[in-house]
């Protein structure tokens, strides 16, 4: 990746490891002392360029190149995602308003999330429109220069933090159902947004669903084309090729385990033994897949089966690793009285494999993906 | 790091691919099997065209990964000849290939050639391997078992090389069933419409891919490791042959799978590319030999990137 990356790794594990206490399980828990954490860390990011660095020194980033990102990137989610929901922010909404955005929605929109202060969410998908989004349903109509929106999103995570929706709704019946959708930039205090948290196996702040009761917005709030949102919505996907770096967090937790296990390791199962080495292999397969997207995007030559081949094996990675590590604490020995690595280390391995139950649904589903690199490959000359 | 091999590597090994379709192509592997001994009479000549024995990939790293991209063609066009072992060959003891070998009773598929093999283990004990006259492995006519001299200990820095060859040659193999695959999907109509439209089909193909092109990245890892004369090349090596050995597992289950009886009869090519991927998948070391061989290796250090100071 070069020296500037490694340097950066570098600076980034410096501060994480001053500014981040030891165990944080990311900003998304019952204490709000963690997302205090986080919003302490963000703007510390910001500060130093390091928050959204691959953007355009003008939007408050550093022009850094695609691999500085993803040592950002790599850095963040193997140490619990300490910018907590900042991370849509700077990879997909910035970079969205960026290339669609009025320059007064550059101005409002872009400053904010370069400084660690906006939180977004994401009002894509409904109860009636999951991987099928085009079948959405909650609409927005003309009600003189401004629009009412009524509908209900769901699966929302970060709703009831967040300052804002990127929150995308039909204005039009059109014959294809891609064409008449628009993408509205919705401020999350508006009268008649509601947020409803739903309880969930993956943590608090995971899952919300948002009521919209004819929410009145400005002609400002449209983001791109009116009907023209559905293009909006593959560059986000676009955006998101890469997506979460999920291969990191599992070579950390992987990497760790005979450390924190000592001479217990030793005594693990063979087998164990052999699926954890796996596992180290699946996460280099993951992660030079991830480089060979980045490397082609730099190119302008990323192939959409790709990226497709790289969410399936690092969505597989998450789900495996998290088994494998969840037998290997079931065998620790006891702590006995010390730093609480070991207590930490269990307690990071359970909130893995709790998450990693998404893995395959998150930012698309893996089947999504299969279609996708199938229809790649059978297209293929 | 590289990821991906150089667009000159790719082009010989185009042309490597052209060479060997017009030298008998698919045709190779039926009269491998059935005649060992004609082998090299039928690839060597091709080989010597192409400038094989002129490489020198433990000394030139544009040379080893010119020797690679002839191994994976080697293997699509199911050459049936043990290319990447003589790619691999020793320096300094004037011996034609390497031979990397494990297990009270080694063999490689080196029958009817005669030609002077060094063997290595895993540990870097080297040996003078001699075919055992008459004796043939059951599985192929092209496997030999043999019998191992003891040289010296010296080949330890020889065995990453030993075994990533071979992966590649194996990818080969893996790129050509799915291209076939690919192209039977398209074509055979089942319930109306193309085996391709079906769901079940795509999702099959896919994972395939998945795993071929994690395989595919690792190989290129590997390669640059040895490139690079890195202290764990034989991690990243064994590395690549576990997931080059479940991708194969993988691809030929699926491959075999949507050719339907069709793909197991002599006139198909996937026939005789399962077939000639054996000796690679199960010599010198199966899936969980390796499996087993790489997690002993890895102690607690685990595997070099990004957090492997975590262990220490």
């Amino acid at each position: 990746m070069g020296p500037a990356a490694a340097r950066l790794r570098g600076e980034v594990r410096a501060l994480v490891a001053e500014h981040v206490p030891p165990g944080y399980l990311g900003a998304f828990t019952g204490d709000p002392a963690d997302l205090e954490v986080a919003q302490r860390f963000c703007r510390l990011l910001a500060e130093r360029g390091l928050l959204c660095p691959a953007w355009p020194a003008e939007y408050g980033g550093r022009d850094a190149s695609p691999w500085e990102q993803t040592v950002v990137r790599e850095e963040m989610w193997a140490h619990h995602e300490p910018r907590g929901a900042q991370y849509m922010g700077v990879n997909w909404v910035g970079p969205t308003i960026m290339r669609h955005g009025t320059a007064e929605q550059r101005r409002a929109h872009l400053p904010p999330i370069a400084r660690g202060e906006a939180i977004w969410c994401q009002g894509f998908s409904e109860p009636d429109a999951g991987s099928d989004l085009a079948s959405l349903r909650t609409a927005a109509r003309r009600d003189g220069a401004d629009w009412l929106i009524s509908g209900q999103k769901v699966w929302t995570s970060y709703a009831a933090m967040a300052g804002w929706c990127f929150l995308l709704a039909r204005t039009s019946e059109r014959e294809r159902r891609q064409q008449g959708l628009t993408i509205f930039l919705v401020p999350m205090d508006a009268p008649g947004v509601e947020v409803r948290p739903i309880g969930s196996l993956l943590g608090p702040h995971h899952l919300n669903e948002v009521f919209l009761d004819d929410v009145r917005v400005g002609g400002d709030a449209v983001l791109g084309e009116v009907d023209g949102g559905w293009k909006v919505v593959q560059e986000v996907l676009s955006f998101e090729r890469v997506g979460i770096a999920r291969y990191a967090r599992c070579e950390r937790l992987l990497q760790t385990a005979p450390r924190v296990l000592g001479d217990a390791w030793d005594g693990l199962p063979a087998e164990l033994r052999t699926r954890w080495a796996r596992g180290l292999v699946q996460c280099r397969r993951a992660r030079l897949l991830a480089y060979r997207v980045i490397a082609l995007q730099g190119g302008g030559r990323v192939r959409p089966g790709d990226a497709a081949a790289y969410r399936i094996a690092v969505t597989r990675l998450d789900q495996d690793s998290a088994e494998v590590l969840m037998d290997i604490v079931g065998l620790a020995p006891p702590e006995g009285p010390g730093t609480g690595e070991a207590r930490r280390f269990r307690l990071a391995v359970e909130d893995h494999w709790r998450y990693s139950h998404a893995s395959t649904v998150a930012s698309g589903s893996i089947d999504v993906q299969r279609m996708l690199l199938a229809r790649a490959l059978l297209a293929a000359p | 790091m590289n990821i991906e091999p150089s667009g000159e590597a790719a082009e010989y090994g185009r042309q490597a691919s052209r060479a060997f379709a017009a030298a008998g192509g698919d045709r190779l592997a039926p009269l491998a099997e059935a005649e060992p001994e004609r082998r090299g009479a039928l690839v060597e000549p091709v080989l010597r065209e192409l400038g094989a024995w002129e490489l020198r990939p433990r000394d030139d790293p544009d040379d080893l990964e010119a020797a690679a991209a002839l191994c994976r063609s080697a293997g699509y066009r199911a050459l049936a000849y043990p290319l990447a072992e003589r790619l691999a060959r020793p320096a300094g003891l004037g011996t034609d290939g390497l031979l990397v070998v494990d297990g009270p009773a080694p063999r490689a598929p080196v029958a009817g050639l005669d030609l002077r093999w060094t063997a290595v283990t895993l540990d870097g004990r080297r040996g003078e391997a001699v075919v055992r006259s008459g004796e043939r492995s059951l599985d192929s006519a092209v496997v030999a078992e043999l019998d191992v001299r003891p040289l010296d200990a010296a080949g330890a820095g020889d065995v990453a090389l030993g075994l990533v060859l071979p992966c590649w040659t194996l990818l080969g193999m893996l790129d050509r069933a799915l291209d076939l695959t690919r192209s039977h999907v398209l074509a055979r109509h089942q319930f109306g419409e193309p085996l391709a439209r079906r769901q079940g089909v795509r999702f099959q193909l896919a994972d395939a891919e998945v795993e071929r092109g994690g395989a595919e990245a690792l190989a290129a890892y590997a390669l640059w490791s040895v490139q690079s004369g890195r202290a764990e090349a034989l991690d990243d090596a064994l590395a690549l042959r576990l997931a080059a050995l479940e991708a194969a597992e993988a691809v030929f289950r699926t491959a075999h799978l949507l050719h339907g009886a069709m793909g197991f009869c002599d006139e198909s090519p996937l026939s005789w590319v399962s077939r000639c991927s054996r000796p690679v998948r199960w010599l010198p070391l199966g899936l969980s030999a390796t499996r087993d061989h790489l997690a002993r290796r890895l102690g607690r250090h685990g595997l070099t990137g990004l957090f492997s100071e975590a262990a220490t």
